[in-house]
C-alpha cells in the first residue's frame, strides 16, 4: 500500500477526527457556559447574538483560506494530519513552514509523498506537535495567575481607563506590522527601492479597506446598522475580489 | 453584587475545565503522532524530533511565549484557554474576538468582555471545524475550483484582505495612535525586505511603539481632564 493510501486510510481519519471532535465539544461548552453567564450577569441577549453572528460571518471567508492550507499539505501529509492540524491548535502560516522543515530533519530533500515514509511521517507529525504545544502549556500553568493579575492591574475589571486603550493600541500594532511588510514587499521584495515587488496584498488591502468605509458609512450615516455584523466579511469578499481582478489584468 | 458572585463563579469553574480539557487536547495531540504511527507500522524517531526541535523549534516556543504574554490579556480567560486550544490565532482569533468586542462596545477587563471574548472564539472555532470538515467531506469536487489559477490569488491574500478591513475600521478613530508603527514598520520592511519572513515578531515592537504612544496620550487627556 502506497504512503499516501496508508496516510489517507480510515484508522488515521479515526484518530483525526476523534480529537477534532472532541474539541468541537469544548467549544460548545465554553459557548454554552458563556452564553449561560452573560445572561446570569444582566447580559443583553441581542448583543451576544449579535457577537455571536458576526464572529460567524467573520470567521467564514479564512476558514476557507485555512481550508486551502489542508488542500496544499495533503499531497504530502494525507488528508487527516493536516485536517487536525488545522482544525486544533495549527495556524496556517505555522503548519507548512515547520513541516518543510521537519522533513528537512530526517533527511527528505523535500515535504513530499515520494520520500515520505511511516517513520518519517510519524517524526514529522510529532515535531509539528511539539513545536506548537507551547500556548497552551503556558495556558495550563500560567493563564489564571496571569489574567488575575491583569484583572487587578486594570482597577478590579472596572474596564475603559488605559487597559482598553493598550488593547487596542496593541492591535493596531498588530495590523501595521502586516500592512507594513505589504509595503516593503512593494517597493524592496524585487530589489532594494526596485518598485518590483509584489503589490497585490497592498492592493487587497486597500481594496478591503475601501470598501469597509463603504460599510461604515452605510451603517453609521444611513442607518443601516444591522451591516455591521456583515462588514469584515464582505470587505474581505472585495479584497479577494480585488486579488482575482489583478492576476486577471496583470 | 450577586452578579459579580456569579461571575466569579463561573471564572474560577473556567479555568478549572480550561485547565483539564487544554491538558487532554495537550495528551491527545502529543499522543496521535504515535497512535498514527502504530497503525502505520512505524514509531517517531524522538532523537530526529530532538534534534529537529533544536533547530527550528526554539523559535516557535519563544513566539508560543510571547504569543501567550501579548494575546491573553485580549482574549481573557475562556476565550484565551480555547484560542491556544485551537490555534490560527493571528490570522483569526484575536481579529475576530476584537472585532466582536468592537461591535458589541464591550471594555477590557469587565465581565461582559471575558463573556464576548469566549462567544466569539468559541463560534469562529467552530465554523473553523464546520469549513475544514465540509472541506475534506468535499474535498474531491471542491480541490479544482479552490485550486484554480482564477481564484488562487483571493485565497492566497486572505490575510490582507482581512487586515486591510481592520486597519480602516482602527485607524479612523485613533490616526494618532496609527500613524508612527505603520511608518517606522513600513521603512523598516523596505530597508530590510528579509524581515517579511518574520512579522509576527515584528508584531511585538509595533505593538510597543503603539502602546507607548497611546499611554502618553491618556496621561495628557487625563492631564487636561484634571485642569
Amino acid at each position: 500500500m502506497g504512503i499516501l493510501k496508508q496516510l489517507n486510510s480510515a484508522p488515521v481519519y479515526l484518530i483525526c477526527g476523534g480529537i477534532i471532535a472532541f474539541v468541537a465539544v469544548l467549544c460548545v461548552v465554553f459557548m454554552v457556559r458563556a452564553y449561560r453567564a452573560g445572561l446570569a450577569i444582566g447580559m443583553d441577549r441581542t448583543r451576544m447574538k449579535r457577537a455571536i453572528t458576526s464572529s460567524a460571518t467573520f470567521s467564514l471567508l479564512p476558514s476557507v483560506g485555512i481550508l486551502l492550507g489542508v488542500i496544499a499539505l495533503s499531497g504530502s501529509l494525507g488528508t487527516p494530519w493536516p485536517w487536525l492540524r488545522l482544525s486544533v491548535i495549527g495556524a496556517l502560516h505555522y503548519e507548512t513552514q515547520v513541516a518543510q522543515a521537519a522533513a528537512e530533519q530526517v533527511g527528505m530533500s523535500t515535504l513530499s509523498a515520494a520520500e515520505m515514509t511511516p517513520s518519517g511521517f510519524a517524526t514529522i507529525a510529532l515535531l509539528m506537535s511539539v513545536c506548537i504545544m507551547w500556548g497552551m502549556v503556558l495556558s495550563v500553568f500560567f493563564n489564571k495567575r496571569y489574567t488575575r493579575k491583569l484583572g487587578a492591574g486594570s482597577g478590579n475589571g472596572g474596564g475603559g481607563g488605559f487597559g482598553d486603550m493598550a488593547m487596542t493600541a496593541m492591535f493596531i500594532g498588530l495590523v501595521s506590522a502586516y500592512i507594513g511588510s505589504y509595503v516593503g514587499g512593494f517597493v524592496s521584495g524585487g530589489g532594494m527601492f526596485a518598485f518590483a515587488g509584489d503589490w497585490t496584498p497592498l492592493a487587497v488591502a486597500g481594496a478591503a479597506c475601501l470598501a469597509m468605509a463603504g460599510f461604515v458609512y452605510l451603517s453609521e450615516k444611513k442607518g443601516m446598522a444591522w451591516l455591521d455584523s456583515f462588514s469584515i466579511a464582505g470587505s474581505m469578499i472585495v479584497g479577494m475580489a480585488a486579488a482575482v481582478a489583478v492576476g486577471l489584468v496583470f | 453584587m450577586k452578579e459579580q458572585t456569579v461571575f466569579e463563579k463561573y471564572n474560577a469553574r473556567t479555568h478549572v475545565i480550561g485547565r483539564v480539557c487544554s491538558a487532554v487536547t495537550l495528551v491527545l495531540l502529543l499522543g496521535a503522532p504515535f497512535a498514527i504511527g502504530g497503525v502505520l507500522g512505524a514509531m517517531p524517531d524522538l532523537g530526529a524530533v530532538g534534534r529537529a526541535f533544536l533547530s527550528v523549534g526554539l523559535v516557535w516556543t519563544v513566539s508560543s511565549v510571547v504569543e501567550f504574554l501579548v494575546y491573553t490579556p485580549m482574549l481573557g480567560a475562556g476565550g484565551g484557554y480555547l484560542a491556544f486550544i485551537t490555534g490560527n490565532l493571528i490570522n483569526m482569533k484575536i481579529p475576530c474576538a476584537v472585532n466582536a468586542r468592537d461591535i458589541v462596545g464591550a471594555k477590557t477587563g469587565t465581565p461582559e468582555n471575558e463573556i464576548i471574548s469566549t462567544l466569539s472564539i468559541a463560534t469562529s472555532s467552530l465554523v473553523t471545524i464546520l469549513v475544514l470538515a465540509l472541506g475534506v467531506l468535499l474535498l474531491a469536487p471542491l480541490q479544482p475550483v479552490l485550486q484554480s489559477p482564477v481564484l488562487r490569488p483571493a485565497f492566497d491574500n486572505v490575510v490582507p484582505a482581512l487586515f486591510g478591513a481592520m486597519a480602516y475600521r482602527y485607524y479612523r478613530k485613533n490616526m494618532t495612535i496609527a500613524v508612527t508603527p505603520l511608518v517606522l514598520m513600513s521603512v523598516l520592511f523596505i530597508l530590510v525586505p528579509s524581515l517579511s519572513g518574520s512579522t509576527s515578531f515584528m508584531v511585538i515592537p509595533s505593538g510597543g511603539i503603539a502602546i507607548a504612544i497611546a499611554y502618553l496620550l491618556y496621561k495628557k487627556r487625563r492631564k487636561e481632564a484634571a485642569i
